[in-house]
Parts: C-alpha cells; sequence; structure tokens
C-alpha cells in the first residue's frame, strides 16, 4: 500500500541522489552551493517522513530544526568562501582555480 | 490526508529540484530553487509541522535565497554547464533506477521502530524543545555564532 511516508521517502532520495550527482559534475561553485541545497532538502523531507504516523514527531521535527539550522550555516561559509575564491582567482571554475593555483 | 496531496507536493518539489539544477541561467536555478523551498515549507506545514515548516520558509525560501542572490550579484552571472552531458543523463538515468529499486523495496513496508515515545508528556513543540533539547538549541546557537564569525572573517578579507 503507497502511504504519505513511502512518497516522501522516495522523493526524499531521489533529491538526495540528484544533489549529490549535480555537485559532482557542476562546474561552477555557485552551482555546487544550489545542489547542496538541494541534498539538504532531501535529507530535511526524509528525516521528516520517517516520523509520519509513528510516534516520534517531536524527535523528528527536531532533528529537522537542526538540519535546517546547520544547513544554513554551511551554505553562508561556503558562499563566503565562492565570493573570495572568485576575488582572488576570477573565476568560479573549480578545474581554471586549481590550474591557477598551480 | 490524501495521498494526492503527497504526490503533487512530491511531483511540484522534484519538478522545481530538477528544474533548478538543470537551467542554464543561474537567475532561473534561483528562482525555481525558491519555489522548491516554499513548496518543502508548504509539505512541513501541511503535516503537522507547523513550527519546522515556517522556520525552513523562513531560512530557506528568504535568508538563503537573498544570501545566494547577493553572491550571484557579487560575481555576475557566470555560464553555467554540466562537465559532460553524457555524464549528467547518466546520473540521472542511475538516479531513476535507484529510486525506482528504493520505491519496490519500500512497497514491502516500512518496519515499526517499539520506543519509550509514550512516557514523553503530551506537550506543545515549543515547550518540548526548551524542556528536553536544551542543548540542541545551545549546540544551534554556537553552530550559528561560529558560521557568522567565518563569514564576516572571509568577507572582510583585504585583495592582495
Amino acid at each position: 500500500m503507497v502511504t504519505d511516508q513511502l512518497i516522501f521517502l522516495v522523493t526524499a532520495g531521489a533529491m538526495v541522489f540528484l544533489g549529490l550527482g549535480s555537485m559532482s559534475l557542476s562546474r561552477n561553485l555557485i552551482k555546487t552551493i544550489m545542489s547542496f541545497q538541494v541534498l539538504v532538502f532531501g535529507v530535511n523531507l526524509a528525516l521528516f517522513a520517517s516520523s509520519l504516523g509513528g510516534q516520534f514527531s517531536l524527535i523528528s521535527n527536531s532533528l529537522v530544526l537542526f538540519s535546517i539550522i546547520v544547513g544554513a550555516c554551511v551554505e553562508a561559509v561556503g558562499l563566503a568562501i565562492v565570493v573570495a575564491v572568485y576575488r582572488k582567482y576570477g573565476t568560479l571554475n573549480p578545474s581554471e582555480i586549481r590550474r591557477l593555483r598551480n | 490526508m490524501s495521498n494526492e496531496v503527497a504526490l503533487i507536493t512530491s511531483a511540484v518539489l522534484l519538478v522545481t529540484a530538477v528544474a533548478a539544477l538543470l537551467s542554464k541561467r543561474i537567475s532561473i536555478s534561483l528562482i525555481t530553487l525558491f519555489y522548491s523551498s516554499i513548496t518543502l515549507g508548504i509539505i512541513f506545514t501541511l503535516y503537522n509541522g507547523v513550527l519546522v515548516g515556517l522556520l525552513h520558509i523562513v531560512t530557506f525560501a528568504g535568508a538563503v535565497s537573498v544570501l545566494l542572490l547577493t553572491a550571484i550579484l557579487m560575481v555576475g552571472e557566470p555560464k553555467l554547464d554540466m562537465n559532460a552531458s553524457q555524464a549528467a543523463v547518466a546520473t540521472l538515468g542511475a538516479v531513476l533506477v535507484v529510486v525506482a529499486l528504493a520505491a519496490y523495496d519500500l512497497l514491502g513496508g516500512l518496519p515499526t521502530v517499539p520506543g519509550p515515545a509514550s512516557s514523553y508528556p503530551p506537550t506543545a513543540l515549543l515547550q518540548f524543545v526548551w524542556l528536553f533539547r536544551p542543548w540542541d538549541l545551545l549546540i544551534l546557537l554556537m553552530v550559528f555564532a561560529a558560521s557568522m564569525i567565518v563569514v564576516v572573517n572571509l568577507f572582510s578579507q583585504e585583495e592582495p
């Protein structure tokens, strides 16, 4: 039987894999941050869906709360690093940055 | 709640996420990512996670979107392309296969984990957080403060 929990868990899995795949294939650091955001969305949805219809909704909500704050902080730091890297190297392409550094 | 709501919201979430990742223009990516954040917040809110949903919308659709917009305005709109289109298609195919396998596996039914949830008093969520998880909030505040210090340090670096 297809339940809401199942639908959300499958969606969360798809979003996590999409985020991971896009992170590994992206040639732009801002796009990498966006892919990370999609990955965080998937993780948050999985944490939230894991307690649907169960008894652990409060713990699940606390974990999602934690994940939201940590994800937002990581993204803020990542964006600051991206801007600092762009100021220094003038590009957002990781391979170009590696070539310039060498 | 009926399955149709979950199906529709999940479909909207996936479509907006895929559009954000595959779009060539970064402004389109930003807009679709904004809609994705809103949709996920609506899902949380619809399924009795009002506080989490509102926090998600405020954080990701508000603060993080503005941060992304600021970063894009600072560096200009760069050309976006994937490393190799064939690799992107292969990854998308792998994602579809994994999702199909996961759905097939999960259709057998999820195991229910017994636990001491009945021992929790029936309090509201905020009261529960403040009563039972004070360290979580303290750690969250520490993470938030540390990240703000790092961001300020990175932005205050002078150009060589």
